[in-house]
């Protein structure tokens, strides 16, 4: 069989389940441009000796020259204003930005699902381990932790060690990268049934 | 999938968010440190008005001293980032393809087979699946190579490994029928429709 073998995953499978920063780098980049047209036009208003929007480009120079002299309320708060949101763009751009997915393992091609899916399927199982109602099951799924959180059915016994084996036998059988723990937490006071 | 330049993102966000940083920290040192504000009192106004009478150096009409050849310098720099920055935005996403497989079978011609094939064929053969509640199949030009990507919506409490073996014969089937093994990433995700639907009952 004709094929581009052995295809390597690796590159697709990490931009699946890392955010790409695109809609923060698209909106930095329109209030640019929105600051670059408002300066343009500002230039223009002068040049054509027009009056300004709200200050000339010379009248700004000079605000900026007198900024030793002038109060220092607004230029304080326009610098912290200014500075955290610095910090904010930089620990943006500088951290990994996992989506929460995880990969499962294949001959045939790469997989990724939302935790959200493994979430509801663990709750499901779970649910059916402990004879609870599904909706009274509820199931999160975060980067290496699995929780389970199941309101028993009142007047139904549920085995936690059970439940807790059911669970973790299905995780098991995902096989997710990165790998999960689960736990699962039984409400101390049931619920009346259905 | 699509071929976003993930790296010049993060670049152009860091770059902003280092600019603003030190504006930022600028003005704060100005406006709260003594030494700072008495340096900055010494020399803001004459750098100012050293700028300022450089951008009037060479006006180009009488009737008005700021229309200066400086200016439109400055005009034309701005035009440019704008522009740059369009590009930039409109370069997001991309990377669809419409041909999954060319070969040049004989010196008569090539045989073209359409990526549309394979998404049809492999929709079609999820229509029926139970755990999907809904699916689309697309293909996407990675480094040279066309992959198939099937997105899956999962009903509630369906097993991602179950879903995940069913989509792989499907696509398996479909190397059989093309005599071509077309990489493929499967993505398998919940969303609102999973969550309204019911679970099944296990048969």
């Amino acid at each position: 069989m004709s094929s581009p073998e052995p295809y390597s995953y690796r590159r697709i499978l990490r931009r699946e389940t890392h955010s790409p920063r695109s809609a923060l780098a698209i909106a930095l980049a329109v209030a640019l441009i929105a600051l670059c047209a408002y300066l343009g036009a500002e230039i223009i208003l002068m040049m054509l000796n027009h009056r300004a929007l709200l200050a000339a480009p010379e009248d700004m120079l000079t605000a900026l020259g007198n900024l030793g002299t002038a109060p220092i309320a607004a230029p304080l708060i326009t610098g912290i204003v200014l500075a955290l949101i610095g910090l904010l763009l930089l620990i943006a751009a500088l951290t990994p930005g996992r989506r929460a997915r995880h990969q499962l393992p294949s001959e045939r091609a790469g997989i990724v699902v939302d935790d959200e899916v493994v979430a509801s399927a663990l709750a499901r199982r779970a649910a059916y381990a402990a004879n609870a109602n599904p909706d009274n099951t509820v199931a999160t799924v975060s980067r290496s932790r699995a929780v389970v959180r199941i309101t028993p059915t009142s007047g139904v016994p549920v085995q936690h060690d059970a439940v807790s084996a059911a669970v973790q036998e299905e995780l098991a059988g995902f096989e997710l990268t990165p790998p999960v723990r689960s736990v699962v937490e039984l409400a101390p006071r049931g619920r009346v049934g259905e | 999938m699509n071929n976003t330049n993930r790296g010049l993102n993060r670049t152009l966000i860091a770059v902003i968010g280092l600019l603003a940083l030190v504006a930022g920290a600028g003005l704060i040192v100005v406006a709260t440190d003594a030494a700072a504000r008495g340096a900055f009192r010494k020399t803001g106004p004459a750098a100012a008005h050293h700028v300022a009478s450089w951008l009037r150096s060479t006006p180009f009409s009488t009737a008005n001293a700021d229309a200066s050849w400086e200016w439109i310098l400055v005009l034309s720099v701005l035009v440019l980032i704008v522009v740059l920055l369009l590009v930039f935005i409109f370069r997001q996403g991309h990377g669809h393809d419409e041909t999954l497989l060319r070969e040049d079978t004989s010196d008569a011609g090539a045989t073209i087979v359409d990526t549309r094939l394979a998404e049809q064929a492999i929709r079609a053969d999820l229509e029926g699946v139970p755990e999907i509640l809904a699916s689309s199949v697309t293909s996407y030009r990675v480094r040279k190579t066309v992959v198939l990507k099937v997105s899956a919506t999962c009903r509630r409490g369906a097993s991602p490994r179950q879903v995940a073996h069913v989509i792989e014969q499907s696509l398996t089937a479909l190397d059989d029928l093309l005599g071509y093994r077309a990489p493929a990433l499967i993505q398998l995700s919940g969303g609102f429709r999973a969550r309204l639907s019911n679970a099944r009952r296990a048969r």
